[in-house]
């Protein structure tokens, strides 16, 4: 359908009306961030999955310009520009529309969503648990009745991973490929394999650089073959990467009981509020202890709130989807007779304003709601 | 009875060993009209007409319904359609035009052998660079399919339409998808195939409609083609 008729359009503003009404009503300052974006920092921050379907052009001074696929960054962008102080604390909602390319389940190329995004919140517990609730609120004004609620905490994941023993680099390494399930288990079976890694084509020459100069090394493997320097990477850049494969192989391997933590602590799922005993079975240490009294008081202040954590569940691999976030992450699904569909997202993301640009760390926690997809499961 | 359209490719390597083989299976093709006519007849089973198009297109016409069958490169088919596809089907491997659609990269990155490896990679040539790390090919779907199973994300694709291979040299790119027969072209322009770079094993393929599945005369060509590869 080319358009909405006005009954349709009244329809979904009378829907919106209701959602925003909640956020503002809660002190969220209602702004309008630009929907025309500068491409790249959508681009750069997530890769070739979003970019695949983004509206994407170039403006007469040849700069790259995409229509807004999300509304989290443009909002990230207008604090940006509007504050001061970026860590001083601002509350902010929205309503409007993002563009995306319709992906293989034919959503819609441009959809309406509503949200909300709470910077430098003092007490990040209380904030993730109020973002939870006005999330809620407002689908529920809307007219939702029948939902689920599911969330993840990547702040238990990182804790483990902390204090898991094992060099520096691999835990980054192991960071990187949280969102990736298949990518993640088969690096951790390589760090356990130690020595007895898989072998691959350039095996022979990390061999050599065990016992010598990784970048002379280099230079004398260039020059022999007449390779010529094509791709943008230094010689420097090759040398210390064949340095670390090689050091990889001097390391302790990870021990296998680790690697079976790690994965048994992602292989948690349960309905939230009982779940600290799977939590208690997991042999986590000091940062891991730190992050369970987290989870118990974000439950804490949901209940504080008037929310039921027995009718919600946890999923220790929920977020893996979700790259930029960093610690709780909700998802909220509303049951329809073909099955649950998601209608609401959050969570926290600490790190996408420093990213952005901001001299000083600024705690984020937000929501989005895909206002159309609410809509249809309603009508 | 209506008619069913075959689309075999129009012209080069492709157009004539379709035609070998449908010769084997016991049909001749009849063009119509003038000498370099796009339509045609099957000889040998009625109500099939053959449709010549570019190997390229023969993909997009089964996704739109303009066809019902035709004969096409594996990679030109599963990077058009996605392989859960609700509507077209690969039928049969037909063997000819045998050639790998792989992911390769300067020789003189001497520290990368897997998929792996370009992602670590991407995220040091980031924070270094203050940019992606771009591929050029024609074959953007097979590219992402592919880079997102084996759990590499940082990176863009460059549009490249012709002699990707010197894309690297030319500082377009830094990493190329291509097709392949004999590996000579990259091994002459310093590029190495990563071990676990082959992103596809394609030859010719009988692809088509589900919808045209149980017409007997696609029944028929099917179980020809099938029997005589």
């Amino acid at each position: 359908m080319a358009g909405k008729s006005r009954a349709e359009r009244e329809a979904l503003e009378h829907q919106n009306t209701a959602l925003m009404a909640v956020f503002e009503r809660a002190g969220f300052d209602h702004i309008a961030p630009d929907i025309i974006q500068p491409a790249d920092i959508f681009l750069e921050r997530s890769g070739e999955d979003i970019r695949a379907r983004t509206f994407v052009f170039t403006d007469p001074s040849g700069a790259e310009m995409c229509l807004r696929p999300d509304l989290t960054v443009p909002a990230c962008r207008y604090h940006l520009s509007h504050a001061n102080d970026p860590a001083t604390e601002r509350r902010y909602c929205y309503l409007g529309p993002a563009f995306r390319f319709p992906d293989e389940l034919l959503s819609p190329q441009e959809f309406t969503q509503a949200g909300l995004e709470w910077f430098g919140a003092a007490k990040p517990r209380a904030a993730e648990a109020r973002v939870l609730k006005l999330t809620i609120s407002a689908l529920e004004a809307a007219g939702l009745s029948r939902y689920r609620v599911t969330f993840g905490d990547l702040g238990l994941f990182s804790a483990l991973l902390e204090d898991t023993d094992m060099p520096q680099r691999w835990r980054q390494r192991l960071r990187h490929h949280f969102w990736r399930p298949a990518a993640f288990r088969d690096l951790l079976d390589s760090f356990c394999a130690g020595r007895g890694a898989r072998r691959t084509s350039i095996s022979p020459l990390v061999d050599r650089v065990a016992e010598g100069d990784a970048l002379a090394l280099v230079e004398a493997e260039i020059a022999g073959r007449h390779l010529p320097l094509v791709g943008g990477r230094e010689l420097a850049e090759i040398a210390a990467r064949l340095s670390n494969k090689a050091a990889d192989r001097q390391e302790t391997p990870l021990a296998r009981a680790k690697a079976d933590t790690l994965n048994a602590y992602l292989a948690i799922a349960g309905e939230a509020s009982g779940i600290d005993t799977a939590f208690a079975a997991i042999e986590g240490g000091a940062r891991y202890e730190v992050a369970r009294a987290d989870y118990a008081q974000r439950l804490f202040e949901m209940e504080e709130l008037g929310l039921n954590p027995r009718r919600f569940h946890f999923a220790a691999g929920f977020g893996r989807e979700l790259e930029y976030y960093t610690g709780f992450t909700f998802q909220i699904e509303a049951d329809t007779p073909h099955g649950p569909v998601a209608v609401a997202g959050g969570g926290r993301y600490d790190n996408l304003l420093s990213d952005m640009g901001s001299p000083v760390p600024v705690p984020a926690v937000g929501c989005a709601i895909h206002t159309d997809r609410l809509q249809a499961v309603l009508a | 009875m209506t008619t069913i359209t075959l689309a075999i490719p129009s012209k080069g390597r492709l157009m004539e060993a379709t035609a070998e083989l449908l010769a084997k299976a016991g049909f001749t093709i009849d063009r119509l009209g003038a000498e370099r006519g796009y339509r045609g007849l099957l000889k040998g089973l009625d109500g099939v007409e053959i449709a010549f198009l570019s190997a390229s297109e023969i993909a997009q016409n089964l996704r739109d319904g303009k066809v019902d069958l035709g004969v096409t490169g594996q990679d030109l088919l599963n990077e058009k359609i996605p392989p859960d596809d609700p509507h077209v089907e690969l039928l049969v491997r037909l063997g000819f035009g045998p050639a790998d659609v792989v992911v390769a990269v300067p020789e003189c990155w001497l520290d990368v052998a897997t998929m792996a490896d370009l992602d670590e990679i991407a995220e040091s040539f980031y924070e270094r660079h203050g940019r992606r790390l771009r591929v050029a090919t024609k074959y953007h779907n097979l590219t992402r399919r592919f880079f997102a199973e084996k759990g590499v994300t940082g990176y863009r694709i460059v549009e490249s339409l012709g002699a990707t291979e010197g894309a690297p040299a030319a500082g377009i790119a830094e990493i190329i998808v291509d097709i392949t027969t004999t590996g000579s072209t990259l091994a002459a322009n310093h590029l190495k195939i990563l071990d676990d770079g082959v992103i596809l094993k394609s030859c010719a393929v009988l692809a088509g409609r589900r919808a045209a599945l149980a017409d007997p005369r696609v029944v028929r060509l099917r179980e020809l083609l099938s029997g005589i590869t």
